[in-house]
This record gives structure tokens, C-alpha cells and sequence, in this order.
């Protein structure tokens, strides 16, 4: 048995769930349910729409590259049935998909704090080149009080040591 | 259902739109298309002459699927705005794949398992 993913959203269709389109050139479509057939009439293109997986991993809202990735394929091959290797697969999918959701937290938390600090930058250079707009360049040059002093720091300087008895 | 109704004020719904619902899906698909584009020129199927076709089947436009009766026609759907969008959108990234989708979704590449004859 095979479990497919759907064309448009990405998710898993299990059996006897969605529907499936085949096209005049045998190729197939499989789609989860209405929603994704529906859009998939609309010749809508499943990179644009937002609540897709497609949109998610080229926008870079989910993770791209893991090793994780790398155990669940399509094969297209016969796989010899061996029980102990069955066995170990049964206790290693938990353990691989509890790994996963820990990487996708992180990743979503690196996410979002990259951003922060993107915007902040961004918003710091906007002011820099814009301040023109607010105050006149030459006000600038006639009142330097406008601008932020330049602050000297000396990095390392030894000082006297001098033991003052702390008082109350 | 649908069919003729003149007689309605707004001038859209006076007629169904089915066959243009059907129509949409006599064209190409879009992988096909674009498959098409990026072949080198001498794979390219030549055009066959058609009756049935507009213009025997001579003047055909391959990023829309279209045929045209004669070549000011397709000249002029060359210049449309409609084909410059179609044109520009089959000049960027693949269309969307079952394969995009698996990979999407978290899965590998397909496994097709050792090559069995060396070419």
C-alpha cells in the first residue's frame, strides 16, 4: 500500500480519501480532497498559494535540507521483508519524528528572529539616509546639536588602583 | 441550467459559461508547455496541415496553445498582452511537479534502486 502525496497541498492521502485526475498524456494528479482539486481547476499554482507546502518551502518558512528527510522515499524497487529489519524501522519512525519536530521548532524560532533583526536594521538605515526629509541638511550644518555626538571610547586603559573604603 | 437568457439586465450572465469552463482544459498544461519550449528546435514536431484546424494549422503560437488563420493574426496575438504575460511566465522557474510536491511534503529523492544494465 502506498500512501501518496497530493499535487496541489502536499499532504497524505491515504486510501480511499480525495480523488485523482489523469490526464490525457497518462500522467496522474492525485488531490487529498475538494479543496486542493478545486484549486487545481482553477489553474492556480500551488507555489502562489499560501497555505500550501510548496509555497511554505520556497519561501523558506519551513526547513529545506535535513537528514531527516532522507527515510521516507518512493521506492521503486522490491524490498526483500526481513522481520527484524521491520522491527527496527516500527521503533525508529517515533524517535525520527520527534527529531524532526524539535529541528522545526528551532528552525521557526531562528525564523523569527532573524526577522526582528532584519527589520530593525532596515528601519535604522531608513532613518539614516532619510533624516534629510525631516530636518534640512543645512540645519545640520548650522546647529550641531541635531546630531549625535561622537563618542570617543578608549578600549583598554589600566587605572591606579586605589582601594576608597565604601561609604554608607 | 445555463443556456440562453436574454432577456437578464447585466449583460455577463446573459449567457453559460460552461463551454469556456470546458475549453480551459482542452489547451496544454502548462508542464507540457514548457517541456515543449525547452526542447532544441530540430526536435520540435513539425506543423501538419489540418483541415480542421484554423488557417490549415500553419500558424500556431506554442506559449498559448493556439492556432490562427494567417500570419498577421498571429502577429498580432504576438503583440497582446495576454501572450507577453504567457511568454514571461514560461521563461521563469519549472511548473509545479508531483515530484515538488513529495519533496515539499518532506520526502527524499525516489529510490529507483541500482541500475541494472550499464549503458
Amino acid at each position: 500500500m502506498r500512501l501518496e502525496k497530493c499535487w496541489f497541498c502536499s499532504s497524505t492521502v491515504y486510501p480511499g480519501h480525495g480523488i485523482q485526475f489523469v490526464r490525457n498524456d497518462a500522467k496522474i494528479f492525485r488531490f487529498c480532497r475538494s479543496k486542493c482539486h478545486k484549486n487545481f481547476k482553477m489553474k492556480r499554482n500551488p507555489r502562489k498559494v499560501k497555505w500550501t507546502k510548496a509555497y511554505r518551502r520556497v519561501h523558506g518558512k519551513d526547513m529545506t535540507k535535513d537528514s531527516t528527510f532522507e527515510f521516507e522515499r518512493k521506492r521503486n524497487r522490491p524490498e526483500r521483508y526481513d522481520r527484524n529489519v521491520k522491527e527496527d524501522v516500527l521503533k525508529a519512525i517515533p524517535k525520527i519524528a520527534k527529531i524532526r519536530a524539535i529541528r522545526e521548532e528551532t528552525h521557526h524560532k531562528k525564523m523569527k528572529q532573524g526577522k526582528h533583526e532584519k527589520l530593525r536594521r532596515e528601519a535604522e538605515k531608513e532613518l539614516k539616509q532619510g533624516i534629510n526629509m525631516v530636518k534640512a541638511p543645512s540645519v545640520f550644518q548650522q546647529d550641531p546639536s541635531y546630531t549625535l555626538p561622537a563618542i570617543k571610547v578608549k578600549v583598554s586603559q589600566q587605572k591606579s588602583v586605589e582601594n576608597h573604603p565604601m561609604e554608607e | 441550467m445555463g443556456g440562453k437568457c436574454p432577456h437578464r439586465h447585466v449583460k455577463k450572465r446573459r449567457y453559460s459559461h460552461k463551454t469556456a469552463r470546458r475549453t480551459k482544459f482542452l489547451n496544454m498544461g502548462d508542464d507540457l508547455v514548457y517541456a515543449q519550449l525547452n526542447k532544441p528546435d530540430e526536435e520540435r514536431i513539425p506543423l501538419p496541415v489540418d483541415e480542421d484546424l484554423p488557417g490549415m494549422g500553419q500558424y500556431y503560437c506554442l506559449h498559448c496553445d493556439r492556432y490562427f488563420s494567417n500570419v498577421a493574426v498571429r502577429d498580432e496575438h504576438f503583440k497582446s498582452k495576454r501572450h507577453k504575460k504567457r511568454a514571461k511566465q514560461m521563461m521563469g522557474p519549472a511548473p509545479h511537479t508531483q515530484l515538488d510536491a513529495d519533496l515539499a511534503a518532506g520526502m527524499g529523492m525516489p529510490d529507483n534502486g541500482p541500475k541494472l544494465m550499464s549503458m
